[in-house]
């Protein structure tokens, strides 16, 4: 799944601790965000909550971990999310619309599937296995303590959730995706400590691979979604050239059917089939039968070339008599 | 032998053969140019992937006209295959090829007005059309349209599995060009076959040896 990229929270329920200290910091001075297009309204029944939500400095320090909890819903690309259209307490309790919040409304656990177990317009993401997926990943097992209370929404931002529309250029879609792992796992760039230092021109995949491409399981899973939600640890990672660099490889033929989408929606069925500028080269490459191939095209010439120079000398002999 | 003059390539089959041969051409140095893309005697890709996707398309077209053709003209009895001494046929056949040809023996098999194929001509004719050439098309057109095809069948990538099926079908049709175009000149002269081919018309004059 790709989408725009959200910025990453955690923690979007409020303890005791917590509300305690949101109105000391609740901070009025920002207004809404500049950059939120002109003429997208929010739905109506929104406009009470965004009062508060839409002002860009919205935020309190949470008292456990001492980091800065966004509060801060961005209308703009709210309205251009899946979400957009919905009203804010059709996912959040309804006591969200008194204020000061009641303390029961804050205790509210949202995930994707609590909404989407066996949503029928959306069969092409089997939610249910994307979070038997997710169970089995690193962030879901990990006892670190900066894995806690990590779920759906740290990397997918409910607020600006989109789902990716063929046609957006790839080295964007790799840029985007890779950026929602690096809010968090800035490490794995730094020069000083470079964990990807073994990787063969490292600087090449990181601009033109996910991170989820190594990051999943090669094969398993349901093989009807693209890829899977189960991180795996770093130890587990695909570290094989060749599970992507042979000839039966998953990360081409997922190319290969992107750029094939790309080009029949831009250019139709019939430019599609003569112009398919999604092959890629190499998509038919095998060692193995260009050579057994060859060698028997090969061969059956000189066979048939030996046959026509038999041919001939028996006419010859022919003549001769 | 009697000289014979047979009519048994009307003029809408010579011109599918004609231009299928032309387009198994066009499309033998298109796809080679595409698969090993950078050789610098080949076309250029850019120029490749269109000329390729073009001609498949002509030749799935001429294809279809083969099959309706064969279906509603009575050309399709010439591959009918006969059981009844399939064998024996068969065995006289490669003897023929493999031994008489080179001793001055008569061809085992007579081009008659019921069947112009002899066995090994008929089979791999059936071979290439009704199952090769199938193959090579529906591979071709997956190919085209991959995302509509799934990611996996049978736990192996569908596009890998297209990819394999269009390049080992694809060997296996120029193999069968290759044969084919030498095996045409055993007629009664080297000329006696392609000549058919082109006029329509079967001659024998009777007088020549193999």
């Amino acid at each position: 799944m790709n989408e725009k990229p959200p910025t990453p929270r955690r923690g979007r329920r409020l303890t005791t601790a917590q509300s305690s200290v949101l109105a000391a910091l609740l901070v009025t001075v920002g207004a809404i965000d500049a950059s939120q297009p002109p003429g997208v309204d929010p739905p109506a029944d929104n406009r009470a909550c965004l009062r508060c939500h839409a002002m860009a400095t919205l935020a309190y320090r949470d008292g456990t971990t001492g980091g800065l909890v966004e509060l801060f819903i961005d209308p703009g690309r709210w309205a251009g999310s899946v979400h957009g259209e919905l009203a804010c307490i059709k996912c959040h309790a309804p006591d969200f619309r008194y204020y000061p919040h009641p303390q029961s409304a804050t205790s509210e656990q949202l995930d994707c599937v609590g909404c989407h177990r066996q949503d029928q317009e959306r069969t092409d993401y089997p939610f249910q296995t994307i979070a038997e997926q997710y169970a089995e990943s690193i962030h879901a097992t990990s006892e670190k303590p900066r894995a806690r209370g990590f779920g759906c929404h740290s990397c997918h931002d409910p607020h600006g959730f989109r789902v990716s529309k063929v046609g957006r250029p790839l080295a964007e879609i790799v840029r985007d995706d890779n950026r929602v792992c690096l809010s968090c796992h800035a490490e794995v760039r730094d020069p000083l400590r470079d964990l990807h230092q073994w990787l063969p021109n490292r600087d090449a995949h990181w601009a033109a691979v996910r991170c989820i491409e190594c990051h999943t399981p090669i094969a398993g899973g349901d093989e009807a979604q693209r890829v899977s939600h189960r991180i795996l640890p770093a130890k587990e990672s695909n570290l094989t050239c060749v599970n992507c660099h042979s000839g039966n490889q998953r990360l081409l033929s997922r190319l290969y059917a992107y750029r094939s989408k790309e080009d029949l929606a831009r250019d139709g069925l019939l430019a599609k089939a003569v112009f398919n500028e999604a092959y890629v080269v190499g998509m038919s490459r095998s060692v193995l039968i260009d050579r057994l191939s060859l060698i028997l095209i090969g061969l059956t010439a000189l066979g048939l070339i030996a046959h026509g120079f038999g041919r001939y000398r028996a006419y010859q002999r022919s003549r001769g008599n | 032998m009697t000289a014979i003059a047979l009519y048994l390539y009307p003029r809408w089959l010579r011109l599918w053969h004609w231009l299928s041969a032309l387009l198994f051409l066009v499309l033998i140095v298109s796809g080679a140019s595409m698969h090993f893309a950078g050789t610098p005697w080949l076309l250029g890709f850019k120029v490749a992937v269109p000329v390729h996707n073009t001609a498949g398309i002509l030749l799935t077209l001429g294809w279809i006209g083969f099959v309706v053709g064969n279906l509603v003209s009575d050309n399709g009895r010439h591959y009918r295959v006969r059981l009844r001494g399939l064998v024996g046929r068969l065995i006289a056949q490669v003897r023929y090829y493999g031994y008489g040809i080179f001793h001055g023996a008569p061809h085992p098999f007579a081009v008659s007005d019921a069947m112009k194929f002899n066995v090994l001509q008929q089979l791999s004719y059936l071979g290439a059309m009704y199952l090769l050439m199938p193959l090579l098309i529906l591979s071709g057109w997956a190919f085209l349209f991959a995302a509509y095809l799934p990611e996996t069948l049978f736990g192996i990538g569908a596009l890998w599995i297209v990819a394999m099926t269009h390049l080992t079908v694809a060997y296996g049709l120029a193999l069968f060009v290759l044969v084919h175009v030498y095996v045409i000149t055993t007629g009664e002269t080297p000329l006696t076959n392609p000549r058919a081919m082109l006029t329509g018309w079967h001659r024998e004059s009777g007088t020549h040896a193999p």
